[in-house]
């Protein structure tokens, strides 16, 4: 009686293993070739019509007075959807998530004039001078700036036929600049979710306010794989010079009421026409549906 | 009194070989000609291109149907004319999962002329705008409007009285055609026949 007890308990544990392993099995993607790219993608979701994987791999930003080169790679990856919104004269897609969370990978960019350039010794006050000074002898003075997603990735927005016409908006996201350094603390941000920068990506010709001038992007130099279901876009230059940014907030952590204004005298102004934003890289956009079948034919 | 003669004799003498030589290029200016006779009024030029493809790297489109109407005319001894139709029928792509939903010709008319590139004529169509839209669920350009502009320039061929299209001749006539923010290549080759005035008369360009 005890030995058929323990062995159902057995099968049903054994079961619920199996069944287990099964799930992680299907949920593990089995893509191959030209499609491994797109294992972040939410393919499985119907609504997804569209596969996304863009390497940002040179550019800058500017915001206000600093510049900041874009050495390290940037990925943004998820999928997005049919066009059904309609803004500024095209039809924009909502994006969806990386299945794995990173939607827009975090990369730190080194800020050149590291924490001197961003909080002057000479222009403090005694007590921001003083944590400085330690945060010099210490040799703690690079600033890194970390683009984030400063909404859900459900908020980006991408126009297809923008991007391949070179004109408008090819991709709207919400976004916020993390200044790290630990003297500025874990809490230092140019942006909010509350109130992010806006980027108006596009391939084509910008419009911004004085000062700044009209830029080009371009698509780059488009190739299609696997029969027309993947397009690869090479020396891709996305733009937006008309964006605006908030000030910095919650810089130095219980000193940010001084350093705070510190580094917004050091950025400067950064309303619309002041501020850039130039991603060079590599776009590749696939169909949905073949990533599914893809996923399928390779179990 | 002599060297006065001499300066004004020069200064003609210029002036001479300067109408001369825009005498010449007027001239050498390539005209629509009929039986090797100058197009006097106009001509309508109606047909369907022998073979026609477009394409990005990795993705060429083709129509079955690509017809065409030119009205051609002689304006100072230079050919010129515009392409006031260009209904396109049948289109495909060469790919298992694209196919073509709908293609059309905006911005007609399309102003044409004719020009010599080192001795060969060349009839450079201007203002050409094509959208293709798309279609197939694994299609990665699925619902995408990809709209081909600018100009092209072909080749003109008095034997065979056809028009060819081509990487070598749009380079030629600096022209190209862009779509997806690059050129792209045309390749087509087009019969130039009289429909209107001068049917079934040999149609060259000189």
């Amino acid at each position: 009686m005890q030995s058929n007890r323990t062995r159902a308990v057995a099968t049903a544990l054994l079961a619920v293993a199996l069944a287990a392993l099964g799930l992680a099995g299907s949920a593990q993607a089995k893509l191959v070739g030209n499609y491994t790219k797109f294992v972040q993608c939410p393919y499985p979701n119907l609504e997804v019509k569209k596969c996304i994987y863009s390497v940002t791999e040179s550019g800058e930003v500017i915001l206000g007075k600093k510049t900041v080169p874009i050495e390290k790679q940037v990925i943004l990856q998820g999928g997005f959807g049919a066009a059904i919104e309609e803004k500024e004269g095209a039809e924009f897609a909502k994006f969806y998530a990386a299945t794995n969370g990173i939607t827009l990978s975090k990369a730190p960019q080194n800020v050149p004039g590291g924490l001197l350039g961003i909080v002057p010794d000479a222009s403090s006050p005694f007590l921001v001078k003083a944590l400085i000074k330690f945060f010099l002898e210490n040799s703690l003075t690079g600033v890194n700036s970390t683009l984030e997603l400063a909404k859900p990735a459900s908020d980006i927005r991408v126009s297809e036929n923008n991007l391949a016409g070179e004109i408008g908006t090819a991709m709207q996201m919400p976004v916020m600049v993390h200044l790290e350094n630990p003297f500025l603390g874990k809490k230092c941000f140019v942006g909010s979710a509350t109130n992010p920068i806006t980027w108006k990506l596009g391939t084509g010709t910008t419009a911004p306010p004085a000062p700044n001038k009209a830029i080009t992007g371009s698509a780059g130099e488009i190739e299609f794989l696997e029969e027309g279901r993947i397009l690869v876009a090479k020396n891709s230059k996305l733009v937006d010079n008309a964006w605006s940014a908030p000030k910095a907030a919650g810089c130095g952590g219980i000193l940010s009421f001084l350093v705070d204004p510190i580094i917004n005298s050091q950025l400067g102004t950064t309303s619309a026409g002041y501020n850039t934003a130039i991603l060079k890289g590599t776009l590749n956009v696939a169909s949905a549906a073949a990533v599914r079948k893809n996923n399928t034919e390779n179990p | 009194m002599r060297t006065k003669q001499t300066a004004i004799g020069a200064a003609l003498a210029a002036l001479a070989v300067l109408c001369a030589m825009f005498a010449t290029t007027a001239s050498a200016a390539p005209a629509w000609k009929f039986e090797g006779k100058a197009l006097e009024g106009t001509e309508v030029i109606l047909g369907g291109a022998l073979d026609s493809a477009l394409t990005v790297p990795g993705l060429t489109t083709k129509c079955e149907n690509f017809l065409y109407k030119l009205t051609i005319k002689n304006e100072a001894g230079t050919g010129k004319g515009e392409v006031t139709e260009v209904p396109l029928y049948n289109c495909t792509t060469n790919s298992s999962a694209c196919t073509v939903k709908s293609i059309k010709s905006e911005a007609l008319p399309w102003a044409s002329k004719l020009t010599t590139v080192s001795t060969t004529n060349y009839i450079v169509i201007e203002g050409v705008k094509v959208p293709i839209l798309y279609d197939g669920e694994e299609c990665v350009l699925g619902g995408v409007l990809v709209t081909v502009t600018g100009s092209a320039g072909g080749a003109i061929d008095n034997t065979a009285e056809t028009a060819t299209f081509n990487a070598s001749t749009l380079t030629a006539t600096g022209t190209s055609l862009k779509a997806l923010g690059q050129k792209i290549e045309w390749n087509g080759l087009f019969p130039t026949e009289a429909f209107q005035w001068h049917r079934e008369q040999a149609l060259s360009v000189s």
